[in-house]
């Protein structure tokens, strides 16, 4: 029973950072129809800002509010000086074709993450360091037992929560809600009614950024903070496997699967936010990508499945669980557990 | 007063419109009409700014509007209704309504209230349904949907692209008899594209004929619509 509590409450705390990632992506995907993989390149770049703050002895807090703040920043300008152009673009020869205009920005946030990683080397040696957590990191006792959970955890599952509630009431009670889910669903429409899209376009890149940021300030007292290198083969597979059909995320999942099976280090520590990144990405797709309901839920079944296997099963199955996991939902649910069919009017 | 003034829109080698030039009264309907890919919803979408003029000009109440952008358009009182029942079908009716007068609601919060009531009251059936999607409407009920969803911005041009396509005749013809009510009693310009030529001039003021890009009539509507030559030359019937 005590092994199903912490399982359980382990879960939650790491689902809700996953939903944190998932919602991040999610919010990108639906406002600017970009697969955004610059964004655990984002979060570690303004976690490490958050880390120089708080090594210059400056208060947590502080360093907590300004890396979200950087993070909001960092968002709104890779909108402004990549996306935008990039977009306005749209009529040369190499953006012509649909599926360019779709890929190129794709790629375009691949070199973003590239330059973050190659800047957090420049500037902070690539050093591995550690996050402090602003609570306790040690288990909660219960009786006589210290459970594998901590304050840390429920800090981070009160924050993510807050989070939610907040993003909840954002999107569905105000007017920059309406406009940001209008403009995702139907730019035309939107545009024609009067909202200025390319600011609220740059609006869901800022508040991504700021999800991801705090996810990188939530996952790195758990483990370590370092500009890593990418695993190519990895993000490959969950691109694909964000493609709409079948046979394309299969195909990812294999090379995912076969990307893993030849990488040994799957410990948190070295790789940590690109392997969120990747496990956000699982559940955005199993949310069903262009849902923010269906982000969050994702985040949670997936950090319920790394928890559970972790507990009851071993560390090293952890991601063929996920995998697994992903290849199920794909079969049985291709559209995500949150995702429209698409439906044609006839 | 809407001018437009020798209007060229070119998609890559191919002029959708070709030189347009016609004049859209205050407080009247005017109607385009036109065979298919005479120009007719290029020619909308250039007066919205979702197309850029490659030449000429639109002069909307003295200003010049044609490179301003869709979003600065709409402020200075144009509406669009685009063809094909243009709603967002998974926001709900009432959010589609609102989404019209969002760019309005932080200066002018009472008569966004107030514009938002009247169109329930011109069509109430949106009223009972404004929790529902609205995807989940018919196709009459999304082409009023879309219509009111321009008019809670308080156009004082309304741009409406095929309103009737689509629907059956009978709700074609409340939806043209409400804009034409709307026009008669509130001023609104309307400038109405239709491949439907008797439903259009029936209602309109003053009728445009576009063939291939051109302006080839223009005329009061009720001689238009008499025009036997005319009919038989680019209407066919």
């Amino acid at each position: 029973m005590t092994q199903f509590i912490t399982a359980f409450f382990s879960g939650s705390s790491h689902g809700a950072i996953y939903a944190l990632v998932s919602l991040g992506l999610v919010l990108v995907w639906r406002g600017a129809g970009v697969v955004n993989f610059a964004q655990m390149g984002q979060a570690m770049f303004t976690t490490y800002i958050a880390s120089q703050m708080i090594m210059h002895k400056n208060s947590y807090w502080i360093a907590f509010v300004t890396a979200l703040l950087a993070g909001a920043i960092l968002g709104s300008i890779i909108d402004f000086g990549l996306m935008r152009p990039l977009s306005a673009r749209k009529n040369s020869a190499l953006l012509a074709s649909e599926s360019m205009r779709t890929t190129i920005p794709v790629i375009a946030s691949l070199g973003v993450l590239g330059i973050l990683k190659a800047l957090a080397g420049i500037i902070w040696a690539g050093e591995e360091r550690g996050f402090p957590s602003p609570v306790s990191t040690n288990g909660i006792k219960f009786g006589t037992t210290t459970l594998a959970f901590t304050a840390f955890d429920l800090f981070v599952i009160g924050i993510v929560l807050i989070t939610l509630l907040l993003t909840t009431i954002f999107f569905t009670k105000t007017g920059m809600g309406l406009a940001m889910r209008a403009s995702a669903l139907n730019p035309e429409v939107t545009r024609l009614s009067g909202v200025r899209i390319k600011s609220v376009r740059t609006l869901s890149w800022a508040i991504s950024g700021m999800a991801s940021s705090l996810a990188g300030l939530l996952i790195t007292p758990s483990t370590n903070l370092s500009p890593n290198t990418l695993d190519l083969l990895l993000i490959v597979g969950f691109t694909a496997a964000v493609k709409p059909t079948i046979s394309w995320a299969i195909s990812g999942m294999a090379s995912s699967l076969a990307g893993l099976l030849i990488t040994p280090s799957t410990n948190l520590s070295p790789n940590t936010l690109d392997l969120l990144l990747i496990v956000g990405f699982t559940a955005a797709v199993i949310g069903g990508l262009t849902s923010l309901v269906g982000a969050v839920v994702g985040g949670f079944a997936i950090g319920y499945v790394i928890s559970f296997v972790n507990v009851y099963s071993s560390p090293e199955n952890v991601f063929l669980a996920i995998l697994i996991f992903l290849m199920l939902m794909l079969f049985l649910r291709p559209q995500g557990i949150f995702g429209a069919k698409e439906v044609r009017r006839v | 007063m809407l001018e437009i003034k020798e209007l060229v829109t070119e998609f890559a080698s191919v002029r959708a419109l070709s030189g347009v030039s016609f004049t859209a009264a205050t407080g009247k309907i005017t109607t385009v009409i036109g065979a298919n890919g005479a120009g007719k919803s290029t020619l909308l979408r250039t007066i919205s700014g979702l197309e850029r003029a490659a030449h000429g000009s639109i002069i909307w109440e003295g200003l010049d509007i044609t490179k301003l952008s869709v979003e600065a358009i709409v402020r200075t009182g144009i509406a669009q209704v685009p063809e094909g029942h243009a709603v967002i079908s998974q926001l709900s009716v009432a959010e589609n309504i609102e989404l019209g007068a969002l760019f309005r609601k932080r200066k002018a919060r009472a008569d966004v209230a107030k514009s938002i009531a009247e169109v329930y009251e011109l069509f109430p059936i949106l009223f009972e349904r404004k929790s529902q999607m609205a995807g989940a409407l018919s196709g009459g009920e999304r082409q009023m949907l879309a219509i009111s969803r321009a008019l809670v911005s308080r156009p004082k041009l309304l741009l409406l692209d095929e309103p009737s396509l689509g629907l059956a005749p009978l709700i074609a013809e409340q939806i043209i008899n409400v804009i034409n009510d709307l026009c008669r009693s509130t001023g609104l310009t309307v400038l109405l594209v239709e491949q439907n030529a008797n439903t259009a001039l029936s209602v309109a003021d003053h009728g445009v004929l576009l063939a291939l890009g051109k302006v080839v009539a223009q005329m009061p509507a009720s001689q238009m619509i008499a025009d036997e030559s005319l009919r038989a030359a680019y209407l066919g019937y």
